[in-house]
């Protein structure tokens, strides 16, 4: 499992409070060099799991190989990562430049060696213009910046970035995505990146961990996450608009199984013979933009239905489209550039059955969907 | 109902400038939206018209009428804030007719306003349900409705969808368009959602440093921004910007970068110089090999994006552009791409950063080549 170049390893880690489990058997492996997303919904635990990584919370069970030493037991200040936490507390009595400064002056960086580092963080994050300022004179958005540059002027071989871009206004994260993601690809350090953002993290990550119910579910390249997901979180999470689902059911004909939904039914080819008619209720997940807009009943091997327009999203460079098909809500997503005008009130859906992914109940991917006439 | 008309607006707090010497007519019957990013003015110019702000200068008109010193219950405003403002321990029947009894209705227009606000919000079921029983997005409905069915000269709609759940979010919006649809009210929208207010706009008013810089219909602002501001704020990401040089061709003028395969003709008022060039990531076409009017570039990163279109960073020349490609353009490439500008799809600004007043001439060929390069009517 651990490769030549793991520079970090969570084993098994475990962490409540109180009655509470916040983490259950958290194992994830980390690449030196990699920017690693790790990614989910708002309290599922990210904020935790990092705190535990950077020493500032026990982990009830579980280990920490850090630089591959067990890290588990070395105090906070040894453990040499670089850290934006998620509430981060600027020190008010001293200057934006000083507060910059003070992880490497606690890391015995001489003055000198220092300044440097500063200047460039601060231009990085586009603050020069406010390191003599006090942080009781800067807006929300300002502090952000300087605790972003405050994680990462320390010099080192790791930086975890716990959610630095929440709450910020959508044009800076843009901006602060692609400084970001330079930065760690010119110093080649390792990143470990927390996000709620699917976006930010499809955009960001060389590795994407899903972290749902309280542990990693899947761990991978963000294309291998998106096109092959092997847990239903992972579909429902990982992906913006998020992926449709419609309920299923298995059923055996003529040897072949056979899923029927509540708008259509498709051949299924079960993963590793996973799937059989004894899985009678299944999820079926299907990605927004797997579903066309059909012309008028032309496309050739897709399953069709017919559905209604609630509502046309203007994205700028998309539109997400809310459908109505028979009671079922769906929503699919179109260019701009592909359609003139606008979008009829009913039309007709069209679908790829490979496009159709079938989650068993506890979640786990089973099979999918085999096109029309290669039963 | 009537149109909302502000002369030479300026608002200051201490020494900040928030509203700047505004003048604006928001018409009758319609739906503006007040866009702009935090810090713009936005709220302030909407307080201001509620009545909530004093201008330091300026006035404010509803039709003929100026309300300039008038408090906000002498205006006929409606208003409708981030938090929904009911009362609790009351129906939701008697939180949308409150306001109606004030008036001198007769019972049955009372009662038709009533169902046509409930009809349009999908709030049938909760009529006789105390406020506290209902979500914060049903909640907001109501609110909704309580400032609709008293048909106020206007209604001011303060960010109302930021704080409620997606499922309600999309409920709000498709009651919001339908209301807008059937009642045809004088309507200002403030948000800095720029999906919102292109999805509930009939005009956008996008402001930037307590000004209002353009304002146009959702698709013609983000079509062809009047400023760079304009192309950077709209889009996921934003418009690519870069420098051209605009230099002497033969009688005329002609535009030269390295994203040009060769000098592209100019048309309109303009003189040799430097110009910047705007074109939307969408709108970039890239190829996997050579193509007539593409240049070589190379292809740093691509990544996942919205509806799993590929994000391209790629850079010629230490030029950088992003390119948003359909998954089956972008699957294809490596690390040498070909791309291509087509010359409908770029928007050229001054040194000011407004809008020059020059135009590629070739706009026929052009667009042939990208209309080609674009995929079928579908799906991404």
């Amino acid at each position: 499992m651990t490769g030549t170049n793991t520079i970090l390893e969570f084993r098994g880690i475990a962490k409540s409070y109180g009655a509470t489990p916040v983490l259950q058997d958290v194992n994830l492996t980390v690449e030196s060099g990699d920017f690693l997303v790790v990614y989910g919904p708002p309290a599922a635990g990210k904020t935790v799991l990092m705190r535990i990584l950077m020493g500032l919370e026990t982990p009830d069970a579980g280990t920490i190989h850090l630089r591959g030493q067990d890290a588990t037991r070395v105090p906070a200040a040894q453990r040499n990562i670089g850290y934006v936490p998620q509430s981060f507390a600027l020190y008010p009595h001293i200057s934006v430049h000083d507060n910059i400064a003070y992880p490497l002056r606690l890391a015995g960086v001489s003055e000198r060696d220092a300044e440097p580092i500063v200047q460039h963080a601060a231009e990085m994050l586009k603050i020069s213009d406010l390191l003599k300022k006090r942080p009781d004179q800067l807006s929300g958005g300002q502090k952000q910046r300087v605790a972003i540059a405050r994680g990462i002027a320390k010099q080192t071989d790791i930086y975890v970035l716990d959610d630095p871009l929440a709450g910020l206004d959508f044009k800076l994260r843009e901006q602060l995505v692609d400084d970001l993601r330079g930065l760690q690809q010119s110093w080649n350090a390792t990143f470990l990146y927390t996000t709620s953002d699917a976006i930010e993290a499809l955009t960001l990550a060389d590795r994407v961990a899903v972290l749902a119910e309280r542990t990693i579910v899947e761990a991978g390249t963000p294309e291998q996450l998106y096109d092959a997901p092997e847990r239903i979180e992972t579909m429902r999470l990982l992906g913006f608009p998020q992926a449709n689902f419609l309920p299923g059911e298995i059923a055996e004909r003529n040897g072949s199984l056979v899923c029927r939904t509540p708008l259509f039914e498709f051949a299924v080819r079960p993963d590793n013979g996973a799937v059989s008619a004894s899985h009678r209720s299944v999820t079926v997940g299907l990605r927004p933009e797997s579903i066309a807009i059909a012309s008028s009943g032309s496309a050739n091997g897709a399953i069709q239905a017919p559905a209604r327009v609630l509502l046309q999203e203007d994205l700028g460079g998309e539109e997400i489209v809310y459908l109505d098909a028979n009671g079922v809500s769906l929503m699919t997503v179109v260019r701009h550039d592909t359609f003139e005008g606008t979008i009829p009130d009913r039309i007709t859906i069209a679908l790829d059955p490979t496009a159709l992914i079938v989650f068993a109940p506890d979640g786990k991917r089973v099979g999918q969907g085999v096109p029309v006439g290669h039963v | 109902m009537s149109e909302i008309r502000v002369e030479g607006l300026t608002k200051t707090f201490g020494p900040v400038v928030a509203l700047d010497n505004v003048s604006f007519v928001f018409p009758e019957s319609e739906v503006t939206c007040l866009l702009g990013p935090s810090g713009c003015g936005k709220t302030t110019l909407m307080r201001i018209i509620a009545g909530l702000e004093t201008p330091t200068s300026g006035e404010v008109y509803f039709g003929d009428q100026r309300v300039t010193r008038l408090k906000p219950s002498q205006r006929d405003i409606g208003m409708v804030f981030q938090y929904p403002v009911v009362y609790r321990g009351i129906s939701v029947r008697r939180n949308i007719e409150l306001p109606l009894l004030s008036q001198k209705l007769s019972a049955a227009e009372r009662q038709r306003r009533l169902d046509t606000v409930v009809q349009i919000l999908g709030l049938e079921d909760s009529l006789d349900k105390d406020i506290t029983q209902l979500d914060n997005g049903t909640r907001q409905k109501v609110a909704v409705a309580r400032a609709v069915a008293r048909q106020p000269r206007i209604i001011l709609f303060d960010e109302p969808i930021t704080n409620v759940d997606a499922h309600s979010k999309l409920q709000l919006k498709r009651s919001f368009k339908e209301l807008t649809r059937q009642l045809r009210q004088t309507i200002i929208y403030v948000t800095h959602d720029q999906t919102e207010a292109m999805t509930l706009a009939d005009r956008i008013a996008l402001m930037e440093k307590g000004k209002i810089v353009q304002c146009d219909e959702p698709r013609e602002l983000y079509n062809h921004p009047a400023d760079v501001f304009a192309g950077w704020f709209l889009g996921n990401p934003g418009m690519n910007f870069f420098p051209a040089n605009v230099v002497a061709a033969g009688q005329g003028l002609a535009l030269d970068a390295p994203f040009f395969a060769r000098p592209v003709p100019l048309t309109g008022n303009g003189q040799p110089g430097q110009i910047t060039v705007g074109i939307r990531p969408e709108h970039v076409v890239v190829h996997a090999s050579q193509a007539p009017n593409a240049v070589e570039a190379r292809l740093l990163r691509k990544s996942i994006t919205i509806g799993r279109q590929y994000l391209l960073a790629i850079d010629r020349q230490g030029q950088a552009l992003k390119a948003k490609v359909p998954p089956s353009v972008g699957v294809a490439l490596g690390s040498t791409v070909w791309v291509e500008l087509p010359l409908d799809r770029i928007v050229l600004f001054n040194e000011q950063g407004r809008r020059a007043g020059l135009t590629p001439s070739e706009l026929a060929g052009a667009s042939a080549a990208s209309t080609a390069a674009r995929v079928p009517a579908g799906s991404v």
